[in-house]
């Protein structure tokens, strides 16, 4: 006669047993956000693309020194008179950007910080190699997130 | 008939090998003759890059060792500068570098056991539950560091930044969740009979085959070698905590997972041990210093995947003249190959998994 084997049975169980565990996820809360309708909220202390206060820096250079693939580039005049440098450009490349946040870390006037946008593609690869820090605009398209509005 | 030895290319683009690994297998039919693992696909010189960055700026680097433990390969990296600098983090910094790690290493382990359980066609579902869980302590970590993946919160000399009450509150909460949800594999996956036969008696590594081959971490415990950095070498304030190292019997592919899901349960023991006893202070670490390191040393710290070894030798300059990693993926990996002679290929596919390698670590 034709036998069933016993790991048939046991095997039935575990399945019967899978299901439990899976049905009693069915009501629990979603953790999954719907993202391009919704958008999360970044943390407080979320690295998104490096942004720049132009009034508040002082040229010190700390943050040019720091960054671990040279992704910041910073030139500056001094002011014969007041003997203080005076900011002329700062560009950022994107794309070699580590998002470590060390740049921020170092810098004594809190004028270079990471915002919350990380919505980072582009069309042209020259407009990632070289971000101009200077212009307020310059993460326009990205809406709500270059206001800083992201973070929490 | 004619039967003849048949080479199939698995990898690099192979769903079960998780990363970028190559292995040429020889197979007679369904078995594997011979097996000869291609690594370097992910190769990017970070050994390298670390003689042109001061130890500073080598920190995020580290993140991109292993990229599903990034706090254990910042721990190593700063834990082996603080050796060689001769400094000491504040009390505060060392019992949140202990909980960061613990709580990335239950991360790294819900990824490993679930992907493992998907390589024996457990299809979806552990993957999704174990990303579920995972999904809690990276919502921890970006609120403690500001990513999900690339942390660069251990400093040299400290942290980045300081635990709030809020974070402390997450912490709390998920030690609660996970010490319920944690049992929910041991019903899906643990004592399930399919998962059982599957891998049980599969890829058996012996407690003499490990030390030959070098074989660290989970791996190595499963095997029956009771044989834990943070236990045997203790670092950091580990030797404060009472734990356990759980071991495995026999050494097969279960045992490996088995003692991953027992380690998860230990470290939720420490988390909630170190919670208690955290003292105050700043825990902040001052960055903008330059090192001028001199000397060499070797640090050794328990990483989720194993002995994660940083031998760093400083000449006096600000960048280190050499820097070695001894990753432990590269070291289990090498046990592969003797491992799955003589199985199916799909049993191959399960001695992998249970093996929980990372490409990134491997080729650095």
């Amino acid at each position: 006669m034709f036998k069933i084997p016993l790991d048939f049975f046991q095997g039935v169980l575990s399945i019967l047993k899978g299901f439990v565990v899976t049905g009693r996820s069915m009501f629990r809360k979603p953790v999954t956000i719907e993202y391009p309708l919704k958008k999360a909220v970044m943390t407080e202390r979320f690295r998104g693309m490096a942004d720049l206060r132009p009034e508040k820096c002082i040229s010190c250079m700390q943050c040019v020194r720091i960054c671990p693939t040279a992704a910041l580039d910073l030139v500056s005049v001094m002011n014969p008179e007041t003997k203080k440098k005076v900011l002329q450009s700062f560009c950022f490349n994107a794309e070699l950007c580590c998002f470590c946040g060390l740049c921020q870390e170092v810098c004594p006037t809190k004028a270079i910080f990471l915002n919350a946008v990380y919505e980072v593609a582009y069309y042209k690869r020259s407009d990632v190699t070289s971000i101009d820090l200077m212009k307020p605009d310059k993460y326009a398209h990205v809406g709500e997130l270059a206001s800083g509005k992201g973070k929490k | 008939m004619v039967t003849e030895e048949l080479i199939v290319n698995m990898g690099p683009q192979h769903p079960s090998t998780h990363g970028v690994l190559y292995l040429e297998l020889k197979l007679d039919g369904e078995i594997i003759v011979e097996c000869r693992p291609n690594i370097g696909y992910l190769h990017r010189s970070i050994e390298k890059i670390a003689e042109n960055r001061t130890l500073v700026q080598f920190v995020p680097f580290t993140d991109r060792l292993d990229y599903l433990a990034s706090m254990n390969d910042n721990l190593g990296f700063c834990l082996a500068a603080e050796k060689l600098l001769q400094i000491e983090a504040p009390a505060r910094a060392q019992y949140l570098r202990v909980i960061v790690a613990e709580l990335n290493r239950i991360a790294s382990h819900l990824l490993a056991i679930s992907t493992f359980a998907q390589d024996l066609g457990a299809y979806a579902t552990p993957l999704f539950f174990a990303m579920r869980d995972r999904q809690k302590v990276v919502q921890i970590f970006d609120e403690l560091c500001g990513q999900r993946l690339t942390y660069n919160y251990i400093r040299i000399g400290g942290v980045a930044g300081d635990m709030t009450p809020e974070i402390a509150r997450m912490i709390g909460e998920f030690v609660l969740y996970f010490r319920k949800m944690v049992n929910d594999y041991d019903e899906l996956l643990t004592h399930n009979i399919i998962f059982k036969v599957r891998s049980k008696g599969i890829g058996i590594i012996s407690k003499e085959f490990a030390l030959d081959y070098a074989v660290t971490g989970p791996s190595l415990r499963a095997s029956g070698f009771k044989w834990d950095v943070r236990k045997d070498e203790p670092y950091l304030v580990y030797d404060k905590f009472d734990f356990d190292v759980p071991v495995g019997a026999n050494g097969d592919a279960w045992d490996r997972y088995y003692v991953r899901i027992q380690e998860m349960r230990e470290s939720l023991r420490i988390i909630e041990q170190a919670m208690g006893a955290i003292p105050e202070g700043d825990p902040v670490a001052k960055v903008n210093k330059v090192f001028r390191p001199s000397g060499e040393v070797y640090m050794r710290t328990e990483s989720p995947r194993g002995d994660l070894g940083f031998y760093i030798v400083g000449t006096g300059e600000t960048f280190p003249y050499r820097l070695k990693i001894r990753a432990p993926s590269f070291s289990n990996i090498a046990a592969l190959a003797p491992l799955i002679k003589g199985l199916n290929v799909s049993d191959a596919v399960c001695a992998l998994g249970s093996l929980d390698i990372v490409m990134g670590e491997i080729d650095r």
